[in-house]
């Protein structure tokens, strides 16, 4: 069995990553068959949405046009609790469910806000000689995100 | 050449229906008037008929005008729209977004209506009001509603006003067939921005923009037929965009949309802007609806609803959900760059900030970077406010 707190390591650096946005180092942490999503549900017409969805090489392509479009340039400060870890030996995966609070620091006078809430819920291959992040989840609560984000959560 | 304070303020060399006043997007006096003159005159969309598909289904809206109101969809199937409020001590009287109610009931002292607007129970009326007063004095006030137009659900707050079709006109014509079939939304949400609604119809009135957006520089502006796109205005201050074939697979990560949409060509985009603040947005797989909801001179709601064939496949949903979500939602290439643009407007322009004027001073035939379509929001504008957009009190030195 893999040691849990490794598998809280992989999440908290992930976080880690994307808030410093390294997008390559966040990748080194993504299995090949990587999937990534943000969904919602959506009360007012009682529906799921998928905001995104990418594999790892869609995330790559986004991360690398970046730089090509405007954006808020404001910083996001990624806060991950993992509540949950559930191996499967066989499967040599984990399931894990995080809470996640996302705050967003202006540049001008640093003034930090709270952006979204929601749940993580990622699995985890334990196949290889460290975990690697197989599919993220972000299951939003929060639905009101002001003018959006052009960075995944 | 900078320019002093006198050169900046200074009439544009345009002519006046080429530039605007910037007060008119703070002012406070200006904005209460665009409600009561505007707003509480015209048809505004509430929601789509999808989201209150069955009897007693209800859908909550904040009116641009300032009401809070309620469309919901009877047992006779017919779907009225009421203001959200008890008559009795004025309490919000449905709470959620949406949800099913055979009878509303009011949480603060339990009076009772219909999905008819009918007052059904008044608790010991008797015993308070004895003959004075009952329920048939209690119904609910109704508000015009007609459901039309792709299955949207409109509402006037105004008893007078002539029916939607008059208001309309021609304006979506151009989108008939598109609209000729049962749609659904399949996706929703808000932004709150601090900005004026017509900043935001602005921006879904002119494309030159475009340069703001990565994605539709490479996949529309540098394609052919771009620059063909015309605009044509309608009556009542509407307009509308034709068509081209946006290039999707010009973008890395990007593919050619394998859904399309009915009458449309594949890759097509046509957009038509309803006055004072709705835009028709079909864009090859997905149909985007822009309802701006003004909170105030200096904030806004924008509502976006993303719709789709009600025939659709899971497939084909799944499809157009994505290519919406890719370039609208939240997440998404486009929204966010729009969002920050109008932002930024909502901050150059706060009151005192000695903006002065905005400019709608480009000609090019009607095309695509002509600003000829907020031209015409503003001349419909103008004529409904009694103000001109250029010099809204009378006060402005011009030529």
């Amino acid at each position: 069995m893999t040691s849990k707190t490794l598998i809280d390591e992989l999440i908290y650096r992930s976080a880690l990553l994307m808030d410093s946005k390294d997008f390559a180092g966040f990748l080194d942490l993504c299995d090949p068959a990587f999937n990534y999503s943000i969904t919602a549900y959506i009360p007012e017409i009682r529906k799921e949405t998928a905001w995104l969805e990418q594999n790892k090489e869609g995330m790559k392509l986004l991360f690398d046009t970046l730089p090509r479009h405007n954006s808020d340039h404001a910083s996001l400060s990624r806060h991950l609790t993992v509540y949950t870890v559930e191996q499967d030996e066989a499967a040599k995966q984990a399931k894990t469910i995080s809470f996640l609070q996302a705050f967003k620091t202006s540049l001008d006078g640093g003034a930090t806000e709270l952006f979204a809430v929601g749940k993580v819920h990622d699995t985890i291959s334990l196949s290889g000689d460290k975990p690697l992040l197989l599919s993220r989840n972000v299951r939003l609560e929060t639905r009101l995100l002001g003018i959006g984000f052009h960075i995944p959560l | 050449m900078s320019r002093n304070e006198t050169a900046w303020k200074e009439q544009p060399k345009f002519p006046s229906t080429h530039f605007v006043d910037t007060r008119i997007y703070t002012d406070k006096q200006i904005f209460r008037e665009e409600q009561e003159k505007i707003f509480n005159k015209c048809w505004i969309i509430g929601c789509h008929e999808s989201e209150i598909p069955n009897a007693n289904d209800y859908r909550t809206f904040h009116h641009p005008g300032g009401a809070q109101l309620f469309m919901i969809r009877g047992e006779d199937m017919k779907v009225r729209a009421f203001y959200n409020i008890c008559p009795h001590r004025g309490n919000t009287l449905l709470y959620d977004p949406v949800g099913n109610a055979k009878r509303i009931t009011c949480i603060f002292h339990a009076w009772s209506f219909n999905p008819k607007g009918d007052c059904i129970d008044i608790p010991r009326g008797k015993e308070g009001y004895q003959e004075r007063y009952d329920c048939k004095d209690a119904g609910l006030r109704e508000v015009k509603s007609e459901v039309g137009y792709g299955g949207f659900v409109w509402v006037n707050v105004d008893d007078n006003s002539g029916p939607l079709k008059d208001y309309i006109g021609d304006a979506l014509g151009l989108m008939e067939e598109n609209l000729s079939m049962p749609l659904e939304v399949f996706t929703y949400h808000k932004a709150i921005v601090d900005s004026n609604y017509k900043l935001w119809h602005d921006t879904n009135s002119e494309f030159y923009h475009d340069y703001m957006h990565y994605f539709n520089r490479i996949t529309g502006m540098l394609q052919p037929g771009y620059f063909d796109r015309q605009y044509k205005g309608y009556p009542n201050g509407h307009a509308s965009v034709g068509s081209m074939e946006i290039k999707y697979d010009a973008y890395a990560g990007s593919k050619t949309r394998s859904v399309g949409w009915p009458g449309l060509a594949p890759g097509g985009w046509v957009l038509i802007d309803l006055f004072p603040g709705m835009t028709f947005n079909l864009r090859t797989s997905v149909l985007r609806m822009d309802t701006a909801i003004p909170l105030g001179p200096d904030k806004l709601i924008i509502e976006y609803r993303g719709l789709g064939l009600k025939s659709d496949t899971p497939e084909q949903r799944a499809e157009r959900i994505r290519d919406h979500n890719t370039i609208w939602g939240p997440f998404g290439r486009n929204l966010h760059e729009d969002l920050l643009g109008v932002h930024g407007q909502g901050l150059a322009m706060r009151e005192g900030s000695d903006s002065k004027w905005v400019l709608h001073g480009r000609e090019e035939n009607s095309t695509i970077h002509d600003e000829v379509g907020m031209r015409h929001f503003y001349a419909e504008w103008s004529k409904r406010m009694g103000r001109k957009a250029y010099d809204p009190f009378n006060d402005n030195k011009l030529a």
